[in-house]
C-alpha cells in the first residue's frame, strides 16, 4: 500500500474553492482515458449518467472496459459509438423495454467480451475494493455455469470457509479508473446527495481511482456542511462536480423527473434494427451537438417534454 | 368473467405467497402476483425490491425495479447490496419470483446464453436462487423454454440432481414453477407436475415440455380467479393493461 495521501484526498484547503467544479467536456478530458475501466452509473431507466456518456462518446475515447451492475442505456450507447471492448456486469438489458440492442450484437460477434456476474457479486467486488481489501465472500454462484466463468477468468475462487461452514465464493475487488454517476446535487467541494435507492453506486465510487459527477444542481459552500449525515457520498472520492440538469434524460431522477418513455422506446426501435437510420440518429443526438443541453433542445425543444416528466414525478413522490 | 391465461398465471402466482412472508420481486407478472396477494389473503406480506427498495408500498404500475411507482412509503430506500445481500443471502427473504428463458428438468434456470443468443444476463437471479427457501417462476408453458438440461445455469435449481445443491453449499430449496398449463414443484428433486390449470390436460403438459416430465399421482385443478381477483387485477393493480396487452384487444 502507498504511503502518504492519495491523490484523491488532495483536492484543496478546506474553505478554499476546489476546482472540481468543470463542464462534462474538461472533466471527460481529464478523467476517462482510452483504455480505462469505467465505473457506470444508474439502473436500468434510473439516474443513468448520461450527459457523461455523451462526452464521452463526442471524445471517442476507445477501447473502454464497462463496468456495473445492471448496465442500460449507458453502455448501449458507448458500444454503438464503438468505444467498448469489455463488460463485467449483472445484467445488460432494460427490463420490459428490452434487451441493449448494440451490446447483444458485438457480443454475439464477438466484438465485445463479457464477465457474467449476479448483481450481489458485482456489488461485492466494489465493496471489497472500497474498504481497501483484495476480495470478499459471497454464497451467491455456487454451483452455476456462472461461477465456472469467473472461475477460469481468475476472477473468483471456491474455498472453504476456515472456520468449518462450507464452501464459499471470493470475488476479486474491483476499482475502476474512473465511475461516472449522476445525482441529485453536490457542493464544490464534491460532497454528493443522492435520494431514492443507490443500487451499486456508492461502494462503486469509493472503490474508484476518479469519479465524474453530473449533478441537476450544485449547492452553496456549506450547506451540506451543516448536515452531513445527509451526504451520500464524500467528496474525499470525488474528482469532478459537473452541473447538468436532466443530465440523466431519458432516465428519470427520483423526486425530480419521470423516466421519459417514448424516448426509451424510440431508442430501442432504433437499436433493434442496427442501420442506417439508428447511425443517423447517433450522429445527429449524440455525436453532433456541441453539449448535452445542445441534445437536450434536439430532444425537447421548448421544454415542454421535460415540464411533463417533472409533473410526473411530482404525482408519484 | 372469464380470466385470459396470463391472468390466471398472475393469481395462481398471488397464491404462493402466505400472509406475513418477505418476497423479493422484479417487475411484471411477479409485481403484480405480490401486490395482489397483498391485497386479499396475505395483507402483511412484504416486499423487497433488488435495487434498494425495503417494504414499500407499491402504486400500480411500476415497469421497473427503479421506478418511482415503487418506493412510496418505503422502509428504507438503500443499495443492492443491502438488498441482496443484507436480506436475500442474510436468510431474510423468504420467497423469490424468478423468470427465465429456460428452465430445465431439475428447476436450474438460464437468462444468460440459448443456442448463440445473448440474453440480458442473471441480474439478482443468480443470488435469489442461491439463498431464497422458495422459488416461484411464472412462465408460458413451451417446449423449448423446458429443455432436459439448461444450455447454461445462471441460477441453480437443484443442479445435477439430488443431494448437488447441498454438495455445492447451497441452501435447501422448493421450486413451484406456474404456467400457462400447470403447476409443477420440486424439492431436491426433478419437477412434476402437481396441478393443472383450467382446461389444460396431461397430453398438453407432454406435448410443450421438453424433458420426459412425471405427474404426481393426485393432480390438483387450479381454482380459476375469482370475481374479486380479477377485478383487482383489471381495474386497480394494472389499470391501463401496461401487463396485459391482450386485454386490450
Amino acid at each position: 500500500m502507498a504511503v502518504g495521501v492519495h491523490h484523491l484526498l488532495t483536492g484543496g484547503d478546506p474553505g478554499q474553492a476546489t476546482g472540481k467544479v468543470m463542464t462534462a467536456e474538461e472533466a471527460v478530458g481529464r478523467f476517462v482515458r482510452p483504455g480505462a475501466v469505467v465505473g457506470m452509473g444508474g439502473q436500468n431507466i434510473n439516474r443513468c449518467p448520461m450527459a457523461l456518456v455523451h462526452e464521452v462518446a463526442r471524445q471517442g475515447v476507445g477501447d473502454l472496459t464497462v463496468v456495473g451492475c445492471n448496465l442500460s442505456l449507458p453502455l448501449d450507447l458507448l458500444v454503438a459509438a464503438g468505444l467498448v471492448v469489455r463488460t463485467e456486469q449483472g445484467s445488460g438489458n432494460l427490463e420490459r423495454y428490452g434487451t441493449l440492442f448494440a451490446w447483444r450484437r458485438a457480443v454475439e460477434a464477438g466484438r465485445v467480451a463479457v464477465a457474467d456476474h449476479s448483481h450481489l457479486t458485482m456489488a461485492s467486488r466494489f465493496t471489497a475494493g472500497a474498504n481497501g481489501v483484495p476480495f470478499l465472500p459471497t454464497r451467491s454462484l455456487l454451483g452455476s455455469d456462472v461461477l465456472a466463468a469467473l472461475v477460469a477468468e481468475g476472477i473468483a475462487q471456491v474455498m472453504d470457509d476456515p472456520w468449518g461452514d462450507g464452501p464459499v465464493v471470493l470475488v476479486r475487488a474491483l476499482r475502476p479508473d474512473v465511475s461516472l454517476i449522476h445525482a441529485h446535487r453536490a457542493d464544490p467541494f464534491g460532497n454528493v446527495v443522492i435520494e431514492g435507492v443507490t443500487s451499486h453506486e456508492v461502494d462503486m465510487v469509493r472503490a474508484s481511482a476518479a469519479t465524474v459527477v453530473t449533478v441537476e444542481e450544485i449547492v452553496p459552500e456549506g450547506e451540506l456542511n451543516a448536515r452531513p449525515e445527509e451526504v451520500t457520498i464524500s467528496g474525499a472520492y470525488v474528482s469532478a462536480v459537473v452541473a447538468q440538469p436532466f443530465g440523466a434524460f431519458p432516465t428519470s431522477v427520483y423526486r425530480r423527473y419521470d423516466f421519459a418513455e417514448d424516448e426509451i422506446k424510440a431508442y430501442q426501435a432504433l437499436a433493434r434494427h442496427g442501420d442506417g437510420t439508428y447511425a443517423s440518429w447517433l450522429a445527429d443526438h449524440v455525436l453532433n451537438p456541441a453539449d448535452f443541453d445542445g441534445y437536450l433542445r434536439r430532444a425537447d425543444p421548448g421544454g415542454a417534454r421535460r415540464a411533463a416528466l417533472t409533473e410526473s414525478m411530482r404525482s408519484h413522490v | 368473467m372469464k380470466a385470459l391465461p396470463r391472468e390466471i398465471l398472475a393469481v395462481e402466482g398471488a397464491r404462493q405467497i402466505a400472509d406475513g412472508d418477505v418476497v423479493i420481486v422484479g417487475t411484471g407478472l411477479p409485481l403484480l402476483a405480490a401486490t395482489l396477494a397483498q391485497r386479499t389473503h396475505a395483507p402483511n406480506a412484504k416486499l423487497v425490491i433488488e435495487s434498494g427498495v425495503v417494504f414499500p408500498r407499491v402504486v400500480p404500475t411500476p415497469v421497473s425495479v427503479v421506478d418511482p411507482r415503487l418506493m412510496h412509503g418505503a422502509s428504507r430506500h438503500g443499495s443492492l447490496f443491502e438488498a441482496l445481500g443484507g436480506l436475500v443471502q442474510r436468510g431474510l427473504v423468504h420467497t423469490g419470483f424468478l423468470g427465465g428463458a429456460q428452465i430445465d428438468r431439475y428447476a436450474n434456470i438460464n437468462s444468460t446464453w440459448v443456442a448463440g443468443k445473448r440474453l440480458p444476463g442473471s441480474g439478482g437471479a443468480n443470488d435469489i436462487a442461491s439463498h431464497c427457501r422458495k422459488v416461484v417462476i411464472l412462465t408460458d408453458h413451451e417446449r423449448r423454454r423446458f429443455p432436459e438440461r439448461c444450455d447454461h445455469v445462471t441460477s441453480p435449481g437443484f443442479l445435477s440432481g439430488p443431494g448437488a445443491r447441498a454438495k455445492a453449499g447451497l441452501p435447501e430449496l422448493e421450486v413451484k414453477v406456474v404456467t400457462d398449463l400447470c403447476v409443477m414443484e420440486a424439492a431436491d428433486s426433478p419437477l412434476i407436475v402437481t396441478a393443472l390449470m383450467p382446461d389444460a390436460s396431461p397430453d398438453a403438459v407432454r406435448a410443450e415440455t421438453g424433458f420426459d416430465v412425471d405427474f404426481a399421482p393426485e393432480l390438483d385443478a387450479v381454482a380459476p380467479p375469482t370475481p374479486e381477483e380479477l377485478t383487482l387485477l383489471r381495474e386497480v393493480l394494472d389499470p391501463d393493461c401496461v401487463y396485459f396487452p391482450e386485454r386490450k384487444r
